[in-house]
């Protein structure tokens, strides 16, 4: 037995969240062959009705693009500094198990050490609707990476898709029990047949012991060629985390904002010196590997990939993380 | 102040050093009276001014801008003047389509005797900016329904004797030492073949999407040693305009030429290059679709829109710009060594992916191509927020096949649209 809701119920629900005014991201149709998660303007654009994976990840409701982290004025004999942040209440529906548990991944890297307040307080106010996916493509590996199709991680509520077109409904914290409070539940019997998602594709511990005495090896530069250096795949990441710091404004007032950076730029670690620690396209892809399988569990005893898929989806060049590590892990 | 109700606009005037800056000169030493409005801004020649510069007015806040410099046979260098009015052409096609208000946007000559004429012109246009109010160009409201699907043309059949052909052709080049490296398509992307063992891996199919051109330019890739490189017809435009701008020595590259029957790109639809025209070798054979639409079939949808609506329209697309600049990295033009974006001293372009520097950076790109973008739509298909770049090179190449009748690409005699001038170039924009 459990709770269930339909799908006519949970877009009344949904509308109504955005009748009260509260901020709701979801995946949307962009245009023909892409979907986006995207603040909704209306409960009936929110994608429900099958599979879809968004291009990309709901990590913007934490860490945005753009966001200014202070203002300031300049005064005549003085500067002034204010908070620019603005935090809201955000609702997060139709993530899947791999965009949600991108968040608890998160929390360490923002909190480790320096307690990073605008993250946290953003962190506060959002609430993950998660739904289980019924299927997957080519580049999912949810579960080569310890997450399955209906991983709970990170979700404050799990739907899982019933032949009816209903929902079973698992909730999770009280975030989420006071959002449903509203919600026209009905009581039946599980109706989902449970997908175990796509075989397991490769074990990233091979990876990262790989990675630990194969700095210098040729691998990496014979799997980077076809790299161009943009940030499609790290902005895409439900977990690229890297950020730029920039102060934008005039002689009398501006913000210094947070940007986000990737490190297949080439002046990502450029030095004013002129010099560059990886000056070659093959050393930042190795970055990118190393930071996911290796540096990251080293710090935090987890790796930086929720098996997504994004960044091979993404990538102009038919790159991205599974067909690199599937190669490391398989000889 | 009554009839402007208290609107006093901003007005932006980038003006040359030896024509305009003295005329503006003359009418306060002569005593001529015109609107406190503008600011005016001296730089060497209309040649130096950047079409960045005008979007950057309009970031700051200014109601109108006003370009101008000497009048043609006058410029002190000679050709600066010219220079500059052909990229005004181009540029004022790109505002037009993308939305932005042309009645605020001025050009004019204006030589060192004609203070008068300074005089009319600024107090012309302020009386015009004030009539229009003041201006806000990023303050539209995103238009969120999607345009109705531009055509599409399905994937061609490729042929699947083409694929052992180009296998043969890459073990030959890479025994006889005419190449160290082949790059072509392997399954899921570009390959590098360096050894003739290793030939089967280059595939022929219709996902062979990408424009190998812009590997040319990467060090990594340089590193190999001498290329030979699998071209479409598309693609090949782009070895025709880097060879011309030296950044490439075509006798140095062998060139493997793929007939393409279309890889069901919307730039497929209309694509008259199925087959290389200057490659070493072709491969396969290929015809151009028997009803081909108009190329620029795109830009009359955007620009049977109002002025207001595309504006909505480019403000929901570029809304969506992660500034990962895949398009830029995609594109074979794109070699400079250190882009326009990346340059923060002055920091030209905003590096924030918000609004303003989002129209900054696509405008700003858009122009660098002007007449260089030879079509490929790599920007388009790299792009993971969806945005429809092509609609803004589309628009630039339709201008410079019309006013110009130059095809970037086409004709490896031509000189760059760009960089060169015609004494018959069309000012009638331009008071």
């Amino acid at each position: 037995m459990s709770e269930q809701i339909s799908r006519d119920n949970l877009r009344t629900l949904v509308a109504g969240w955005l009748a009260a005014g509260k901020k709701v991201v979801g995946p949307v149709q962009v245009k023909p062959g892409m979907a986006l998660f995207a603040p909704l303007r209306s409960a009936d654009a929110l994608l429900l009705d099958r599979w879809v994976r968004p291009s990309n990840s709901i990590k913007e409701v934490v860490f945005p693009r753009h966001e200014a982290l202070y203002g300031y004025r300049i005064g005549k004999n003085s500067v002034e500094l204010f908070d620019a942040a603005v935090f809201e209440e955000q609702i997060v529906i139709g993530a899947h198990p791999c965009d949600a548990a991108s968040l608890p991944i998160l929390d360490k890297l923002f909190n480790w050490d320096f307690q990073d307040e605008i993250y946290n307080q953003r962190r506060a106010g959002v609430t993950v609707i998660s739904v289980a996916c019924t299927e997957s493509d080519d580049e999912c590996f949810c579960t080569s990476v310890g997450l399955s199709p209906s991983a709970e991680r990170g979700s404050d509520a799990m739907l899982l898709p019933r032949a009816d077109g209903g929902f079973d409904v698992r909730l999770l914290s009280d975030k989420a029990r006071g959002l449903f409070a509203e919600a026209k539940l009905a009581a039946g019997s599980d109706g989902q047949a449970a997908y175990a998602g796509p075989a397991s594709k490769f074990d990233p511990a091979q990876v990262g012991a790989f990675a630990k005495d194969h700095f210098e090896d040729p691998f990496w530069a014979e799997h980077a060629l076809a790299c161009v250096g943009c940030g499609a795949c790290a902005y895409t990441c439900p977990v690229c985390h890297c950020f730029d710091i920039v102060d934008e404004g005039n002689g009398r007032e501006g913000v210094r904002a947070r940007n986000w950076d990737a490190c297949q730029y080439g002046m990502f670690t450029l030095h004013a010196s002129g010099h560059n620690p990886r000056n070659n396209q093959a050393a930042r892809q190795r970055q990118r590997i190393y930071h996911k399988f290796y540096m990251y569990p080293e710090k935090f005893g987890e790796i930086l990939c929720t098996g997504c898929g994004n960044c091979a989806r993404n990538c102009p060049e038919g790159l991205g993380v599974l067909p690199v590590v599937t190669e490391v892990s398989h000889g | 102040m009554s009839e402007t109700n208290g609107f006093e606009p901003k007005i932006v005037a980038y003006v040359c050093n030896w024509c305009t800056y003295l005329g503006a000169d003359l009418a306060g030493t002569s005593r001529l009276e015109y609107p406190s409005n503008v600011r005016i801004i001296r730089l060497p020649c209309t040649g130096r001014i950047d079409a960045n510069l005008v979007v950057k007015a309009f970031e700051i806040g200014a109601d109108a801008v006003l370009v101008s410099g000497c009048h043609p046979g006058d410029c002190h260098y000679n050709a600066g003047n010219y220079h500059a009015r052909r990229r005004w052409i181009l540029f004022r096609e790109l505002m037009e389509t993308i939305g932005f208000d042309m009645r605020r946007l001025h050009f004019s000559w204006i030589s060192a005797a004609e203070g008068k004429k300074f005089q009319q012109v600024i107090t012309e246009i302020t009386e015009k900016t004030i009539a229009l109010g003041p201006y806000n160009p990023y303050g539209a409201e995103p238009r969120v329904e999607p345009l109705s699907p531009m055509p599409q043309a399905a994937a061609g059949a490729c042929d699947p004797a083409a694929e052992l052909e180009l296998r043969t052709a890459a073990k030959r080049v890479l025994e006889s030492g005419q190449a160290n490296v082949v790059i072509g398509y392997g399954a899921r992307g570009p390959v590098f073949i360096t050894r003739p063992d290793d030939v089967d891996r280059l595939v022929w199919n219709a996902n062979c999407h990408q424009n190998l051109a812009t590997y040319l330019k990467r060090k990594e890739i340089r590193a190999l040693g001498k290329a030979a490189i699998v071209m479409k017809g598309c693609d090949e435009r782009a070895l025709i305009i880097l060879e011309r701008e030296s950044q490439i020595a075509r006798p140095d590259l062998h060139v493997i030429g793929m007939a393409c029957n279309g890889m069901g790109q919307p730039k497929c639809a209309a694509c008259d290059t199925r087959e290389t025209r200057f490659a070493d070798e072709k491969i396969s054979s290929a015809q151009p679709p028997a009803d081909m639409p108009d190329r620029y079939v795109a830009v009359d949808q955007i620009l049977a829109m109002e002025p207001a609506d595309r504006m909505a329209f480019f403000t929901a697309e570029f809304d969506r710009c992660l500034k990962c600049y895949a398009c830029r990295q995609v594109c074979p033009m794109c070699y400079c060594e250190r882009c326009i974006a990346d340059k923060n001293r002055p920091q030209a372009i905003d590096t924030s992916p918000h609004r303003q520097g989002n129209f900054a950076w696509h405008i700003a790109r858009a122009m660098h191509l002007a007449g260089r973008c030879v079509g490929c739509d790599e920007c388009t298909r790299a792009c993971p927020a969806g945005i429809d770049l092509r609609l803004l090179n589309l628009t630039l190449a339709r201008t410079a096949e019309q006013q110009f009748a130059y095809r970037a690409g086409m004709d490896p005699a031509l000189d760059p649209l760009i960089g060169t001038f015609s004494l018959q170039d069309k000012e009638e924009f331009i008071r």
